[in-house]
């Protein structure tokens, strides 16, 4: 019983994509096994557009040698829904939980998720819905503020939301966004009217609300790694045109590391 | 109660339909229930299987199929691939979440659906006949007898609803 009223949340800065698919590769083993309980991940990762398992990459506007050339990252993976990018202010949440144990189907529970990105955004004065039917997302009148894509695996689930704090929406103009033309993206900083605090605040907000939306009794809490402080962001931010591969503008190798992550119960 | 009422009316559409010779008569009674054919055998990761002579028929329950919502997007193996019971064959995707789909039984697969890869849909429309995923043969029937049955099936959706 305790194992399924106690989430676990890790808590990063800056993870390269493939280093946190394996990690919850390994975490959704354990979890099946019932070694761990349900566990959740808090993390953003460097410039990434991934695709998943339709693999529809004619949605990529860009050539892969395009897409390295401007110093991101292009991966193919087992999880639903469209392509879409990933990168630094984007807030990333992997909730690596059993839905057989909770009676959750897929529609339950990305409708939670959802809700947790409405309900976030909703703390500071913007107001999201969920997609229409077959638009899986949070949108802030057609604009997508939040994105969903799920591996649910022996009922288990990985992958998970990415929520626009105040990404480099530029990136986005490189793909047709989870493959519906027509509509804009957009982020918590251009939708909302007040100052938003440090991205960790936000990130915590999403994990808590989480942890209430699907009933968790209890928080355990564990920081693995940190995001470089704000200015230093900022001064990375730049054109996707202008970023050089590999130099000024990535995250140094320190941030990328840690997922050594030692699993207690 | 409520179970008392589902076995009663079980019963009755149980002498309706063997009236009308079909071999596996439904017993699709009150929508709060998912709908479960009498005759499949279902394991507990909501997949049915079909047995007739040397051919084990395969898909996804109705219950499974009310959770996912809307599928989109079907993968198969192909024909000649091997799967091993409680093991994932496929996915099945809605919603922008993939879950795998693990096989009942183990054996070799003799044919895929298809029809799947144009109309994902036919999972949510035509459950338990036009939307099958694969055909086994299978390589250890005993394997059957340790699925469940229609009515036990049916008490373990329920007792999974309820949490």
């Amino acid at each position: 019983m305790s194992l399924q009223q106690t989430l676990k949340a890790y808590k990063f800065g800056i993870v390269n994509y493939l280093n946190a698919l394996k990690l919850q590769e390994r975490l959704s083993g354990e979890r099946k096994a019932g070694n761990i309980q349900d566990t959740i991940l808090s993390l953003q990762h460097p410039p990434t557009y991934t695709l998943g398992k339709r693999r529809t990459d004619h949605n990529l506007l860009l050539t892969e040698s395009e897409v390295q050339a401007m110093g991101a990252e292009l991966h193919y993976t087992e999880r639903g829904g469209d392509i879409t990018f990933h990168g630094p202010r984007q807030a990333i949440i992997y909730p690596i939980i059993s839905l057989r144990a909770i009676g959750f189907g897929a529609r339950k529970y990305v409708e939670g998720l959802e809700s947790i990105m409405i309900e976030v955004a909703s703390l500071y004065g913007v107001n999201a819905h969920p997609g229409k039917a077959g638009e899986t997302g949070v949108w802030v009148g057609d604009r997508k503020i939040g994105a969903i894509g799920v591996r649910i695996s022996s009922g288990i689930t990985s992958h998970g939301l990415a929520f626009n704090i105040d990404p480099d929406l530029n990136y986005f103009k490189h793909i047709v966004p989870c493959g519906i033309r027509d509509k804009g993206v957009t982020s918590l900083r251009r939708e909302a009217q007040m100052q938003l605090p440090e991205d960790e605040v936000i990130h915590d907000q999403l994990i808590q609300s989480f942890a209430k939306t699907f009933h968790f009794k209890d928080m355990q809490w564990s920081q693995v790694s940190r995001r470089p402080p704000p200015a230093a962001a900022d001064r990375r931010r730049l054109h996707p045109t202008k970023c050089s591969a590999g130099g000024d503008g990535q995250p140094s190798a320190a941030n990328y590391t840690q997922l050594n992550v030692t699993l207690v119960n | 109660m409520a179970l008392k009422l589902w076995a009663s009316s079980a019963a009755n559409a149980l002498k309706l339909s063997s009236r009308a010779a079909a071999p596996f008569p439904a017993s699709s009674i009150s929508r709060c229930f998912s709908s479960v054919i009498d005759g499949f055998r279902y394991s507990d990761s909501h997949e049915w299987v079909k047995h007739q002579g040397d051919v084990a028929t395969i898909g996804i329950t109705d219950h499974a199929q009310g959770h996912l919502g809307e599928v989109v997007f079907v993968e198969l193996p192909e024909s000649g691939t091997s799967v091993t019971k409680g093991s994932g064959f496929g996915a099945v995707e809605s919603v922008k979440a993939t879950s795998d789909v693990n096989s009942p039984v183990s054996g070799e697969v003799i044919e895929v659906n298809s029809k799947l890869t144009g109309t994902p849909g036919l999972i949510n429309t035509s459950t338990y006949e036009d939307g099958w995923m694969i055909k086994v043969k299978p390589s250890d029937p005993s394997e059957l007898q340790s699925l469940m049955d229609s009515k036990e099936y049916s008490k373990f959706c329920e007792e999974e609803d309820a949490h």
